[in-house]
């Protein structure tokens, strides 16, 4: 419990993303063989912990090294790092995650794989130039095991992610540059699966705008700016 | 000089040997931000369409997708201008250095080669920034005749490389001196012992020049091709500054960061002796040619003369 009020982690955000990081990784996502296994990328880095408490949850990294998230002995750094087991992309740096997606899903097709790769992106992460700059790609090369989840929590670090710049058109964009726009409730296993179930036989790249809650489960942070939680609310 | 046939230009020869070696690398990628022509990357197109990918013009996605593609077990060869490539330095940085990706950076256009374009085309920082990567390897090699040995080199050298031509103006600099190349190995181009004159790129050129112009008034000048600035060849700089006791060093980049730089961090380390550096220190501009470029802001023979005799002067 004291990492959530002594750590510098973006716990907002971490909570938003968590279930459907826990789909994917949990029931979707295949490590084997290595040439058709599929691929995640968390492009929103700052939810790392979320990341790596369902790396644990899968046995790949150890529960015991959650606690000791950022500290100078551990291996668990503050966003994802390919050194770590289980992470197949190094981020933190916002935007970046979709154009290694595309490359990656190009690289599969060429070698006639079979893989998958998921692509976590935030929405406040929709403000990077980019972004774009990978979504009209996929589609020229029509790249349909490609399937990007933006995590909708509304929020970005300097307030809602409205007023900082409007989101609201995103999906119209999305779909008029050709992407298969899906919906779910980023917080409900059977609806994220419900998503991404539909998207395996699309023949475009798929975007799943997944509802969240930042700060889902700790009500003195859930839809706030704050990513702490101070100890007089520790018993959350 | 400018229009030569006798010597191609480094991107023309680039553009050839990449075509070439496309059979021998069946993994080998091409991938340019909608800069094929100008690059020569269009060669690779020609005879390898599929391997061959214009991501259009967004020089940051170029650099993911590549990472993407190197991530798969693919040899991409990222092609563009040095000056617009540095606005993926970030994405160079936090995803290719940072995860030691295979992907080759082949730049072009650099120093003052687009002269016609402009301080916006130029690039005179790109080593600098280059540098400073962890992982990053930086190859400027000295002309067409350089490009054609190197290439399949760095091919085969894994991790993250930049790799630095110009555009047209390539004179005759390593025909007949050298016939191999190896990652972090300087090369002689003269020998010497007054003084050493260091260099990488077209600039040897003047070097070579300079040196020659030396030896009629008895200064004996040694040239040393710095091919590799990153590893840097410290073995070979120290060796020539206890042979000659004054450096000089020359290049087409700014004299913060680059080659001047890179060389005087090895005098002051292993054996310090009196250094110039001559080089870029502003902005470029527009201009007929390179080589008027190269006259106007004194990155040539005659400062190189100039800078060895006020050395020489020196006591210490």
């Amino acid at each position: 419990m004291s990492l959530l009020y002594n750590s510098d982690i973006h716990l907002g955000s971490s909570l938003s993303v968590i279930e459907i990081l826990a789909v994917v990784i949990l029931k979707f996502k295949r490590d084997e063989p290595y040439e058709d296994k599929d691929w995640l990328i968390l492009s929103k880095g700052h939810a790392a912990p979320a990341l790596y408490a369902i790396l644990a949850e899968k046995g790949v990294i150890s529960i015991d090294e959650l606690w000791k998230i950022q500290d100078i002995s551990s291996i668990l750094q503050g966003h994802p790092e390919v050194f770590i087991p289980g992470v197949d992309m190094s981020t933190g740096s916002l935007g970046q995650g979709l154009s290694f997606g595309v490359g990656i899903a190009k690289g599969i097709k060429m070698s006639q794989g079979d893989g998958r790769v998921y692509v976590i992106m935030g929405d406040g992460e929709q403000d990077e130039g980019q972004v774009w700059e990978a979504a009209t790609h996929a589609v020229s090369m029509e790249l349909n095991n490609l399937i990007s989840i933006i995590d909708v929590n509304g929020y970005q670090l300097d307030g809602t992610t409205e007023e900082i710049k409007p989101k609201h058109y995103l999906p119209k964009v999305w779909e008029d540059i050709g992407w298969n726009v899906l919906y779910c409730d980023g917080h409900d296993i059977s609806s994220i699966s419900y998503a991404i179930s539909s998207s395996i036989n699309s023949r475009k790249p798929t975007i799943i705008f997944a509802k969240t809650v930042r700060g889902k489960g700790l009500p003195s942070i859930e839809n706030t700016k704050k990513q702490r939680v101070i100890s007089n609310d520790a018993e959350e | 000089m400018q229009k030569s046939k006798a010597f191609s230009s480094m991107r023309e020869t680039f553009g050839r040997k990449i075509s070439e070696l496309g059979d021998e690398y069946k993994n080998l990628l091409v991938v340019t931000a909608d800069v094929g022509e100008s690059t020569k990357a269009i060669y690779f197109k020609e005879k390898f369409p599929n391997r061959y990918f214009n991501v259009g013009i967004s020089e940051q996605h170029l650099i993911d997708f590549a990472a993407g593609l190197a991530t798969t077990g693919k040899l991409p060869v990222v092609t563009g201008f040095a000056m617009f490539l540095m606005r993926a330095w970030e994405q160079i940085r936090n995803t290719i250095c940072r995860m030691n990706l295979n992907v080759k950076i082949v730049a072009t256009h650099s120093g003052y080669s687009d002269n016609n374009d402009g301080s916006s085309h130029q690039s005179l920082e790109d080593i600098a920034l280059m540098r400073v990567l962890p992982r990053m390897k930086i190859i400027v090699p000295a002309d067409s005749l350089e490009v054609k040995r190197s290439l399949p080199v760095i091919l085969n050298e894994p991790g993250p490389i930049y790799y630095r031509i110009g555009r047209d103006y390539s004179p005759p600099i390593t025909q007949g001196i050298l016939n191999h190349f190896k990652v972090g190995e300087a090369t002689i181009l003269k020998d010497g012992s007054d003084i050493t004159i260091i260099g990488a790129g077209i600039v040897l050129w003047d070097a070579i020049k300079s040196a020659k112009r030396l030896e009629q008034m008895n200064i004996s000048a040694a040239v040393i091709n710095m091919s590799t600035i990153k590893p840097i060849d410290e073995k070979a700089i120290e060796s020539y500054a206890r042979k000659t006791g004054r450096v000089i060093t020359v290049e087409e980049h700014n004299v913060l960061g680059g080659l001047g730089s890179a060389v005087s961090e090895v005098i002051v380390k292993k054996y310090p002796v009196p250094m110039k550096m001559i080089g870029a220190n502003d902005f470029g501009r527009s201009a007929r040619s390179q080589r008027e470029l190269l006259d106007y802001y004194k990155i040539n023979d005659k400062s190189i003369i100039n800078a060895s005799l006020e050395l020489l002067r020196l006591r210490y």
